[in-house]
């Protein structure tokens, strides 16, 4: 039953959002001011809602026990009312799930479980019961038969809206037939206009679930819609329960998973609750973090030879009252350690000082204090910091085209260098780029030269590789948690970091086979087509396409083809028009897959079924009614490539029928023409008449079979007029016992002998089965492996 | 193809050979075969000269109408529905006219088997001429009176229908002239006066020498062409040479449709090559108009159009004028770019042509 949590959780960021800034009004008030948001607008809507909801429900329920659904749904006329019932085969539930699970309408949740399921979809069963409840002031009627148990148990559940607590109000023993299971009633306000949205998503259903029986009755119908398993259907994969991926996360999930989480540490935090992430993405993404948290320390060059500052002599004359050889050892090894870097920064000034520091004090038993240190390291920083222009102008040259004008270089250097006041120079990178804008407006402004986005881009980077990140421990966990702008920025920092793909086996597709079968299943059809995609990414989120076409049959001709949208199973019933599934259908030129397509865009026109299925742990939906898949690039993408490769089918297969029509209508053309022709020859020449068999099949590069009878002997000849090699399966039915050579086979049937041969004629040749048989026999011969159009049997 | 018209063996050889077409394609069928028909490719490039014969006859390229697409099996299905009315009327010894055939096959049962035009018919006729080498008018199968005459010193004896007429061209008609019967061979030669065959391409023209006792004066026979001449004047003109050893002079317009209709006189017409050994007068000589005539008399003309033009450069590539007079006028007239009518003659005096223009030039041809 944890779908029915997961799905209430999941059921639904936007709900409890709705709910926290709502908790002052009832519940029933809740309900009536979002009605609209959960599905139960109008009359009519609201029936399709609860159906969806009950049935999406209870596949779950089935899937999640391994018994393969078998759902019945019925909805009747009930006075003012009507009523739905939806029953299913599953494990059934306990008294104590009850109230979570039908009762309680915004029950808390687990954040973001990333697993392909159902309820991503619509609020959940228990908005169903409420809006029954609301508008019938009925309760909810619930019998349940866990496996195994000899009586089934009936309740009738009422939502106390006040309160938001779900109370059991009667709770006896019944008896039921079904086995195992769980049964729902509920009266309604509600109205049949939508019918055809329901039925259509009854029978969706069916297409995209053939594992599971489905049986539909209401009102309307003289006896129930069956939609029965596809045969030999497996239920689909378990899937594997996924953490998020750091790419995939918002702001308001990752501060909830930082609350909940028992990491104390950022590093132990981001390994734990996420996937993909190990030791070393880690360290990447608190690098990233530190880098937006503490910023970088710019970085100086050491005193140069010229200048008029002198490291050793400055940290000397600062460090005060200390025995003065170690005073100079320590700021020798100070000003040897500096000078032997490129550049410098702040903090690493401070390590400098502090290594020379415990140095000196263990050659010579003084204390180096902290008071001292500190002194030291801004003697020091004061030196470095001293000449910055030269620094400066070095970096904004290296960054800038040759042909920028030297003095415009010189003057954004030294405006720039004016920007960095005694401090230790600590800054972001954005911190760097408004250093770097005003000092460029300002040259702008000055010295008439222009420094445009790249070029500031540019210096910025050059400025920011220069300086060096800061080795600080980053904030813990709880304080991250604590400040809406910390998390931010570990938030920006995880998609900074290149992080490896999910893993997919958390999407169960149906698999093109199966959905192929759905189609066949429920479309009377000439043609099936279906694909599966690999799995792809967008976001976070692992995701798998699926499409499959079915063509002609009893599918109607006129208008344009009917696109059916899933996602993780579910049928998409509303809103068409803005989901990207049909955006892509759009834009595809159907003209190249011999579909009729007016105006060379649009949804194309014929007998065609187009469907396309999205499982993701995360679809994309665009608004939180969830009814359209959002235009996401990587996903329009997949579901291009999936329906064209299903398209790429049903090309072939309509190329062929082409040809085999022109085929046949040069044959019935021939086969009018010629028998006229030879009928007159007759009359001309006086002779017998003609048999022009084997001169149509000529023509028509047919394969032909022809029986010769001669003094018992029977020479059954297959001729392959055709430029392919034919395998002919070739029976022969004959009512004497047949002794046969060729390597056919005899099989006898109620006095009659089956022979079968399964020669394989290549283009041009001819091959012959001989066999003696009593002169009486009669024959009758089937032919299988050449389409009719191509076969001329004259045996 | 004999010169008795009520030659029983000879309408059966027709229709023997009729039905021997037809029992070919029966037997295709029986064997399980596709029925095929094969003909000569009937273009320009698919002629070539037969030294023995003197005329130009088909080359080895022919096509095949195969059962084996839908047009070729309606045309096969169209011959066959022919034979079968051709080889009826021989039975029957009666005949009909190209169009009579074309708007008699509407009646026939199959729609497939019906002409969707007259030219498909008369290809049709041709093609089983070629094939069962018998000429149309074997078939008994005539095209629409051509009106074509002649006029000259010569007796003749006619088999109609309505019996045997002798006939002097003459004396025994009128000014219009003896009316050229659809099968001459139908004509037998009692007796002449003549000195040479005279073919003049225009009406106007053949009046004017009529007018002008040019048939008298020279012991001519005049035959009138009337355009491009009908087998039937072909054929009378090669039998004037062959049977009564006269020469053959061709005179018309001077544009190049003229030199083409002296080519089908002389050599036989693309079309019907397969008759050019019945057709054909390979001694026939070119009179005139010609290009140097144009200069030399300084006539009136037109100027050559882009389809003169082109008419022209295609005869320097057709095979029947591959000779040095014939390149040196087309290559001539290419150059001064104008043509002229018989009629142009007229510009020195109506009787500049019969006093002078004819003399002249028939006594350079050491026809006169």
């Amino acid at each position: 039953m944890t779908s029915y949590q997961s799905r209430l959780g999941e059921g639904e960021g936007i709900a409890e959002e709705l709910a926290e800034s709502q908790r002052a009004i009832s519940i029933a008030e809740f309900f009536e001011k979002n009605k609209h948001m959960l599905g139960f607008d109008s009359e009519a809507r609201a029936l399709v809602t609860a159906v969806k909801e009950a049935v999406d429900n209870a596949l779950d329920a089935c899937e999640e026990a391994g018994i393969k659904p078998d759902i019945y749904v019925e909805i009747q006329e009930a006075g003012d009312y009507y009523k739905l019932v939806v029953e299913d085969n599953g494990p059934g539930i306990t008294k104590e799930q009850l109230p979570k699970i039908f009762g309680k309408l915004l029950y808390g949740s687990r954040f973001h479980a990333r697993e392909q399921n159902r309820g991503q979809q619509g609020i959940g069963i228990s908005a169903a019961v409420l809006y029954s409840q609301l508008t019938s002031g009925k309760p909810a009627k619930i019998t349940s038969r866990p496996k195994g148990q000899a009586d089934a148990q009936y309740f009738e559940l009422i939502v106390d809206t006040d309160t938001n607590e779900p109370e059991i109000s009667v709770d006896e023993t019944t008896s039921w037939e079904r086995p195992h299971g769980t049964r729902i009633e509920l009266e309604m306000e509600a109205n049949m206009r939508a019918r055809n949205s329901l039925h259509d998503y009854i029978q969706d259903t069916a297409v995209v679930n053939p594992h599971a029986r489905i049986e539909f009755d209401e009102p309307g119908l003289d006896e129930p819609l069956k939609f029965e398993r596809v045969e030999g259907a497996q239920l689909p994969d378990e899937t594997e329960e996924i953490r998020p991926h750091p790419h995939g996360v918002e702001l308001g999930t990752l501060l909830k998973m930082l609350e909940a989480t028992d990491s104390y540490s950022i590093s132990g935090f981001v390994q734990e609750e996420f996937t993909r992430v190990g030791g070393k993405t880690a360290d990447s993404i608190i690098a990233n973090f530190n880098d937006r948290h503490f910023g970088r320390g710019m970085a100086w060059k050491p005193p140069q030879v010229q200048e008029d500052v002198d490291v050793e002599t400055a940290v000397e004359d600062a460090v005060a009252n200390k025995d003065a050889t170690a005073t100079a050892e320590f700021a020798a090894a100070v000003n040897e350690a500096i000078h032997d870097r490129d550049r410098v920064a702040h903090h690493e000034i401070a390590a400098i000082v502090d290594e020379a520091a415990e140095t000196v004090e263990a050659n010579h038993d003084t204390t180096f204090g902290s008071t001292v240190r500190e002194n030291a390291v801004e003697a020091a920083w004061h030196c470095v910091t001293a000449e910055r222009s030269s620094d400066l102008y070095e970096l904004v040259d290296a960054a800038t085209t040759v042909r920028k004008d030297d003095a415009a270089v010189e003057g954004l250097a030294s405006r720039l260098a004016d920007k960095f006041d005694d401090g230790h120079h600590r800054l972001t990178r954005d911190e760097f780029r408004a250093y770097v804008d005003r000092a460029a407006d300002m040259t702008e402004d000055h010295d008439d030269a222009t420094f445009g986005e790249t070029a500031r881009e540019n210096v910025v980077d050059e400025l920011w590789n220069a300086a060096v990140p800061i080795p600080d421990d980053p904030p813990n966990v709880s304080e991250v948690a604590d400040d809406r702008d910390t998390a931010s920025r570990l938030l920006e920092a995880m998609r900074e970091t290149d992080i490896i793909a999910p893993p997919t086996d958390c999407l169960a597709p149906i698999g093109a086979e199966l959905v192929e079968e759905g189609l066949r299943k429920e479309f009377d059809a000439d043609f099936y087509a279906a694909s599966t995609r690999d799995a792809s990414v967008h976001g976070g989120d692992p995701f798998i396409v699926e499409a499959g076409i079915a063509y002609g049959g009893d599918l109607p001709a006129e208008g344009s083809v009917d696109v059916m949208r899933f996602a993780n199973r579910v049928p998409l019933v509303y809103q068409r028009g803005a989901c990207a599934t049909t955006d892509v259908v759009k834009t595809i030129n159907w003209r190249n897959y011999n579909l009729d397509q007016p105006g060379g865009s649009g949804i194309p026109n014929g007998p065609a079924v187009i469907m396309v299925h999205v499982a993701s742990t995360n679809v994309p939906f665009t608004s939180e009614s969830k009814d359209a898949i959002a235009n996401v690039p990587e996903m329009e993408d997949e579901i291009e490539l999936a329906i064209r490769e299903a398209a790429r089918e049903l090309k072939s297969y309509l190329n062929k029928r082409r040809s085999l029509q022109q085929r046949r209508e040069k044959q019935d053309k021939l086969a009018t023409i010629l028998p006229e022709m030879a009928e007159k020859l007759t009359e001309v020449t006086a002779n017998e008449e003609l048999d022009i068999d084997d001169s149509l099949a000529r023509i028509m590069n047919n394969v032909l079979v022809e029986r010769e009878v001669e003094d018992g002997t029977v020479r059954l000849a297959v001729e392959n007029n055709d430029d392919t090699n034919a395998d002919v399966d070739l029976t022969d039915i004959v009512t004497a016992e047949p002794e046969v050579t060729n390597g056919a086979t005899v099989v006898e049937m109620d006095g009659e002998w089956f022979v079968k041969w399964s020669p394989t004629v290549a283009a041009g040749e001819r091959s012959v089965l001989e066999y003696s048989v009593a002169d009486d026999a009669e024959f009758t011969v089937s032919v299988d492996g050449v389409e009719d159009e191509k076969l001329t049997v004259d045996a | 193809m004999s010169t008795d018209s009520d030659d029983t063996p000879d309408t059966e050889v027709a229709r023997e050979k009729l039905i021997d077409l037809a029992a070919e394609f029966y037997d295709q069928f029986a064997e399980g075969d596709v029925p095929t028909m094969t003909i000569p490719t009937r273009t320009k490039s698919n002629i070539e000269y037969d030294e023995d014969k003197d005329v130009w006859v088909y080359g080895d390229r022919t096509s095949t109408r195969s059962a084996k697409t839908v047009s070729g099996a309606e045309k096969l299905l169209k011959a066959t529905y022919t034979i079968d009315f051709l080889a009826r009327q021989l039975d029957e010894d009666r005949s009909s006219t190209l169009r009579e055939l074309y708007y008699l096959s509407e009646s026939w049962d199959v729609e497939e088997a019906q002409f969707n035009s007259q030219d498909e018919s008369n290809d049709l006729v041709e093609d089983l001429e070629i094939v069962s080498d018998v000429t149309r008018e074997d078939f008994h199968m005539r095209p629409e009176e051509s009106g074509a005459t002649i006029m000259g010193p010569l007796k003749l004896r006619e088999q109609t229908r309505r019996g045997e007429r002798e006939i002097h061209c003459q004396k025994d008609v009128g000014e219009g002239g003896y009316q050229i019967p659809n099968n001459p061979d139908t004509i037998e030669f009692l007796e002449n006066d003549a000195d040479f065959v005279l073919c003049v391409e225009t009406g106007g023209m053949r009046d004017r020498l009529v007018e002008n006792g040019f048939d008298e004066e020279y012991n001519v026979i005049v035959v009138h062409l009337k355009g491009q001449p009908a087998r039937a004047t072909r054929r009378i003109t090669k039998r004037l040479h062959d049977e009564l050893d006269l020469p053959v002079v061709v005179f018309t317009d001077g544009d190049p449709w003229s030199y083409r209709i002296y080519g089908s006189v002389a050599y036989g017409s693309i079309k019907s090559a397969h008759l050019s050994e019945y057709l054909a007068t390979p001694a026939a000589q070119f009179v005139g108009i010609r290009p140097e005539d144009i200069v030399e008399y300084d006539l009136p003309t037109d100027p050559l159009s882009d389809s003169d033009i082109n008419a022209l450069e295609s005869e320097l590539e057709d095979p029947r004028f591959q000779t040095e007079f014939w390149k040196e006028q087309i290559e001539l007239q290419l150059d001064i770019g104008k043509k002229a009518e018989q009629q142009a003659l007229a510009s020195r005096g109506l009787d500049f042509v019969t006093d002078t223009y004819l003399p002249e030039r028939l006594s350079e041809m050491d026809v006169i």
